[in-house]
């Protein structure tokens, strides 16, 4: 069987779909919610083709192709729709891709990752990081600090004392010499950033109670960043930011520790089921609609695997580093 | 102490084991397979009124079914629920009819008259619950209410103490009716009555014990006669009163106390003495009440309406053929007026390629929505080749403000099956299904005892009507998801899934339901197919217009004066519905737009409602012809509020799979809230026309293409109103958050208004021009309704 993409002439391997097809002869088509060999069913609509014949918008992942079939999947139209898609997945995904501390850093210090080592009490690993961006002198001191001007916790009960963390990390002694851990974050301007938006009364007063490591960071970072579709997408789409604002009201980094490394954030799901449809009696969808969520009981934790967290398109089901 | 607490622990332990025992018996009786899912979940509720979690659990214990999905399942269909409910249940309707005469008012008005916490569905002392129903199919009666298996129509806001009330009365006593059949003889006439839905509500129950004791005062015997719905919703309690030689004489909005003045018109009591005393009692009666005073008595239905005959005589009936004069469940009266004919016929010719080609010939087209030929679907199962072939009939009528299928299933469910049957022996289907939705419990005891019926005189089972050809149906109670009304995702939810559509190709003509070829009709479609086959396609084809052949079943509902079920010729235009058949709007107010197709559909304004009505006439129109129900609107309504209904209702019925049905719509609400609340932007129109072309190009089923309609029609047609609002501004006063009530210099200080306040916004002042605190006012529109000067009216926060 022969079809064309984009006036492409292609040959059909038996029971392959388009979006199969397209992406074997090197057409890159997006897509969150297909994983290669793995059970999907179409809904994210981000693979969106038209179908050049009908006018069709059809979803590339799932459609096999039928005889004569010409595929388009670049026109304007095309790209609009993959956009709103995008768009709307980001308009109910609560996350901050990264730490806003890191991103106004002029001196690109990875501070929520200089944090986390803190917070674990690896000062040695703490100091790495810093040392690393300054080997010789700190850049703090004569700094207006925008990182803690920038600190989500500010808006709750005042910002973490960075640069007095900071300071006090490098002063200490007797610290045994460590290799800094590699930083994720990527903080160049045409990168795609997703924003949690504003904290609710209650979830202030909730992370006034609870959230509270030895800095007082929040660690707003995205675990799962590194891996994230939807990030790679918005950015190669040129998306700023969801043009229907910070609507979410999915709960802030509510983080449920399925296996010993293996976490659920439910803020950052787009509700692809990929997680329920490769795991038995392990995730599953409850309600309808928009208040339809992914979830977990209790009692099938141990039903999933750590390799589970491979098929999410997101950083709502990660690994931890 | 330690006594104490074993005790205790033995005592949750000895619940437990009862609980469990208790599901392990419908275990037993349901089944524990994974496609028992719904059905098990559905006899798990009937037993423990809600889902205790450790019945799920005993059910994940003991099945194949995993904790996974019996959770899925469970939260999917809105019929389940995990939380313990009241003892008596109150839905209120929200169904579109339901929701232009203020529905939502009348749901607050019960949660604050039962004093219900603001986190709760239910009374403190659990007696009530309180919930919000999609549609109870009752549409003329609007605002309707359900408590426990009682309807009560008109539910004014200002009536639900007194419908409280008449329920506990209800409970106290529990009226029993029976039914004891005797030969003709012995009575001297027969009063027909209606038994459906909206004619129990409005009082058939106490016109039947009116009857039953006006017999015996007069010492006559009549048979009383259950009949199915004749349409005229609006004018019921009804009765037939029929003589010895067979006149008819119909009188349409009886009361109980005309009943026995009404039937010694027409028989003579039994003896004298009889006589003398019924005149002597009258005679008191009138001296001492003045319920006989305030109403002439008797009067036959010319008199008394006019317009009813209007009403039913300007319809064609093919689906309802048999109106008013056929009981239900009377199979050989059903045969006696040539049911069956069409499936002898069918059987005997044994060529079941005729049989689809009369039925491709006669024109008909699908009757759920799509318009899809009914024939050409017909073909495609019959060619499909695999042993197992199934036959559905799609009854989950979840359009709000549409009933005609849940009336043809409760009036004529004979014919419906007579459909079902000549479909199967067409494809080729050894096995059939009803698909009903769990919302229409009298549709379900109806074509239940209609198929035992069947059974037991051989149309169905093996070799039926001693031909070679057996079949056999089953019924599957929806669980309450508008989405199963898509035919991918009723085929998930009776294989026991979440109700996801899937992409169609493969149709469920090639692969439905357990993989295998699957015919799905909805079912005024198969009532359509006997008379196809007794009278022949080319008399069918006669009916309608050249794309759209025959009739359609509506149900007219909304503002207008007479709403009820009606079958017009294709062809009819919209306004002779409304003006000749409907009587036009109610209290004389203008016509606005009628509302086709519900949530998929459309509004088409009143300058073009000298449209036909015809598939493709009405698509263009940018409405859908949908499963037919039918709402008229007038001035008052806002269009932005009705747009806004129909999302929500989407927003709540969506599947949930992809993303423009799932994020898409609830943007689209989103700014539809914010326009109505009075917070709109100039930018927000754009941008949800926007959003609406996108969800229409691109949601996967047909439930997300079709839901932004009506938002796309009122834009094109009404898009003034949708300025009007971003500007703050509603020209109807519905919307509350732009308007205020005032109190008018009309005011003579009568203080009804200030007693029937609620939440007491207006101060007692006798003789004085009340005025209203708009700080408490709720704006529920009792006041409104109470003053006899009109001197109460919603004023614009801001001007045009």
């Amino acid at each position: 069987m022969k079809i064309t993409i984009d006036n492409q002439e292609i040959t059909i391997i038996e029971g392959e779909t388009i979006l199969q097809a397209a992406r074997r002869n090197g057409i890159q088509i997006p897509s969150m919610c297909y994983a290669e060999g793995r059970e999907h069913r179409a809904g994210c609509m981000v693979c969106t083709v038209k179908d050049v014949a009908t006018g069709r918008m059809i979803t590339s992942c799932s459609v096999k192709p039928t005889e004569g079939m010409q595929i388009d999947t670049r026109s304007d139209d095309v790209v609009r729709q993959r956009t709103m898609a995008l768009e709307l997945l980001l308009s109910d995904h609560r996350a901050d891709c990264e730490a806003p501390c890191t991103l106004v850093c002029p001196h690109h210090l990875d501070v929520e990752l200089m944090l986390k080592a803190y917070d674990k009490g690896d000062y040695a690993q703490a100091k790495a990081i810093i040392r690393r961006t300054f080997p010789a002198e700190l850049g703090c001191d004569n700094c207006k600090a925008p990182c803690e001007k920038a600190c989500r916790r500010g808006a709750v009960d005042g910002a973490v004392k960075i640069r007095e963390i900071i300071r006090e990390v490098v002063e200490m002694k007797d610290l045994p010499n460590v290799q800094a851990e590699e930083s994720i974050a990527r903080t160049e301007k045409d990168i795609f950033f997703s924003r949690i938006g504003i904290f609710s009364d209650k979830e202030k007063e909730q992370l006034r109670e609870n959230r509270l490591t030895p800095s007082r960071c929040l660690h707003c970072a995205c675990d799962g960043r590194a891996e994230c579709r939807l990030r790679r997408y918005a950015t190669e789409y040129g998306i700023k930011r969801s043009r229907y604002g910070l609507v979410s009201k999915q709960p802030f980094k509510l983080c449920i520790a399925v296996g010993e490394r293996l976490r659920f954030e439910p803020a950052k799901c787009i509700r692809c089921g990929l997680c329920v449809y490769n795991s038995e009696n392990g995730f599953t969808f409850v309600r309808r609609g928009f208040d339809m969520q992914v979830v977990i009981p209790e009692q099938n934790y141990a039903n999933v695997n750590e390799e589970l967290a491979s098929v999410c398109p997101t950083g709502a089901l990660y690994i931890v580093r | 102490m330690i006594m104490a607490c074993e005790n205790c622990k033995s005592n949750i332990e000895a619940d437990r084991a009862a609980l469990c025992s208790r599901v392990d018996a419908i275990i037993a009786r349901v089944g524990g397979a994974r496609a028992d899912v719904i059905p098990l979940l559905q006899a798990l509720q009937e037993e423990f009124s809600y889902l205790p979690s450790d019945a799920l659990e005993r059910v994940y214990e003991r099945t194949e079914i995993t904790r996974a999905e019996l959770l899925s399942v469970a939260t999917f269909y809105s019929q389940f629920r995990l939380i313990p409910y009241g003892k008596h249940t109150i839905k209120v309707c929200i169904g579109t009819a339901c929701h232009v005469k203020g529905a939502s008012t009348v749901y607050d008005a019960f949660r604050r008259e039962l004093d219900i916490a603001e986190d709760s569905v239910t009374t403190a002392d659990g007696r009530y619950s309180v919930e919000k129903i999609a549609c109870l199919g009752c549409c003329a009666l609007a605002p309707v209410v359900q408590i426990d298996d009682q309807i009560y129509g008109h539910v004014q806001p200002g009536r639900v103490k007194a419908v409280l009330a008449e329920h506990e009365e209800y409970l106290k006593s529990h009226p029993q009716t029976s039914s004891d059949e005797a030969e003709a003889d012995k009575y001297v006439g027969e009063v027909r009555l209606g038994m459906e839905n909206c004619c129990q509500v409005s009082g058939t129950a106490e016109v039947y014990k009116a009857v039953m004791k006006a017999q015996q005062e007069l010492g006559i015997a009549i048979k009383i006669k259950p009949i199915s719905c004749v349409g005229a919703c609006n004018q019921v309690p009804m009765i037939d009163v029929v003589d010895k030689c067979g006149n008819l004489t119909r009188y349409p909005n009886v009361r109980p106390q005309e009943i026995k003045e009404i039937l010694l018109h027409h028989f003579p009591a039994a003896s004298i003495f009889k006589r003398w005393k019924n005149t002597l009692l009258n005679q008191i009666d009138i001296l001492h009440t003045d319920q006989t005073w305030d109403n002439i008595l008797y009067t036959p239905e010319k008199e008394r309406t006019g317009e009813i005959n209007t009403f039913l005589n300007h319809q064609v009936r093919i689906s309802t053929e048999g109106y008013g004069h056929i009981n239900p469940l009377d199979l050989d009266e059903y045969r006696a007026a040539g049911g069956f004919e069409a499936l002898r016929r069918v059987l005997e010719s044994k060529n079941r390629d005729n049989i689809i080609d009369e039925v491709l010939k006669s024109g008909i087209r699908g009757r759920g929505g799509g318009g899809f030929p009914t024939g050409r679907k017909w073909q495609v199962v019959k060619s499909a080749q695999s042993e197992q072939k199934y036959v559905i009939c799609n009854g989950d009528e979840g359009d709000p403000g549409a009933f005609m299928d849940r009336i043809l299933l409760e009036s004529y469910p004979l014919r419906v099956i007579e459909g079902m049957l000549i479909a199967a022996y067409a494809v080729g289907a050894k096995q059939g299904i009803f698909y009903i939705r769990a919302e229409y419990p009298q549709a379900i005891v109806r074509i239940t005892r209609a198929l035992d019926m069947c059974r037991q005189q051989g149309l169905l089972g093996k070799n039926i009507l001693g031909s070679d050809f057996s079949f056999e149906i089953e019924i599957f109670k929806g669980a309450g998801a508008f989405v199963c009304g898509e035919e991918t995702a009723l085929i998930a939810s009776i294989e026991g899934r979440r109700g996801f559509p899937s992409q169609r190709p493969p149709y469920p003509a090639e692969q439905g339901l357990f993989g295998k070829p699957t015919l799905i009709n909805n079912v005024e479609t198969l009532s359509q197919i006997p008379y196809i086959i007794k009278y022949g396609y080319e008399k069918y084809a006669e009916v309608g217009t050249t794309n759209s052949r025959g009739t359609k079943v509506f149900a007219l509902a909304g503002k207008v004066r007479h709403g009820g079920l009606i079958e017009v010729p294709m062809g009819t235009t919209i306004r002779q519905i409304v003006e000749e058949i409907g009587g036009g709007v109610e209290g004389g107010e203008k016509l606005k737009a009628v509302q086709i197709g519900g949530p998929s559909g459309g509004c088409i304004p009143a300058e073009l409602c000298d449209a036909e009505i015809d598939f493709d006439a009405l698509n263009r129109l940018g409405a859908i012809m949908g499963s037919g129900g039918m709402v008229v609107l007038s001035q008052s309504d806002c269009m932005v509020d009705v747009a806004r209904y129909f999302l929500n209702f989407t927003s709540e019925e969506s599947c949930g799979k992809c993303t423009f049905c799932r994020v898409g719509i609830r943007r689209m609400l989103e700014i539809l809230d914010k326009l109505c609340s009075g917070r709109g932007e100039a930018d927000d129109i754009d941008k949800l026309e926007q959003l609406a072309l996108a969800v229409r190009e691109s949601a996967l089923c047909g439930l997300g293409r079709t839901a932004p309609n009506p938002v796309l029609a009122t834009l094109k047609y009404f898009r003034e109103e949708y300025e009007e609002h971003a500007r703050g501004y509603c020209r109807t006063g519905t919307c509350k958050d732009m308007v205020k009530y005032v109190v008018t210099d009309k005011c003579i200080g009568c203080t009804r208004c200030a007693k029937v306040c609620p939440v007491e916004a207006i101060e007692y002042t006798p003789y004085e021009q009340h005025a209203i605190d708009t700080d408490k006012c709720t704006m529920c529109g009792l006041c409104i309704a109470e003053c006899e000067f009109n001197a109460i009216s919603k004023m614009p926060l801001k001007s045009r």
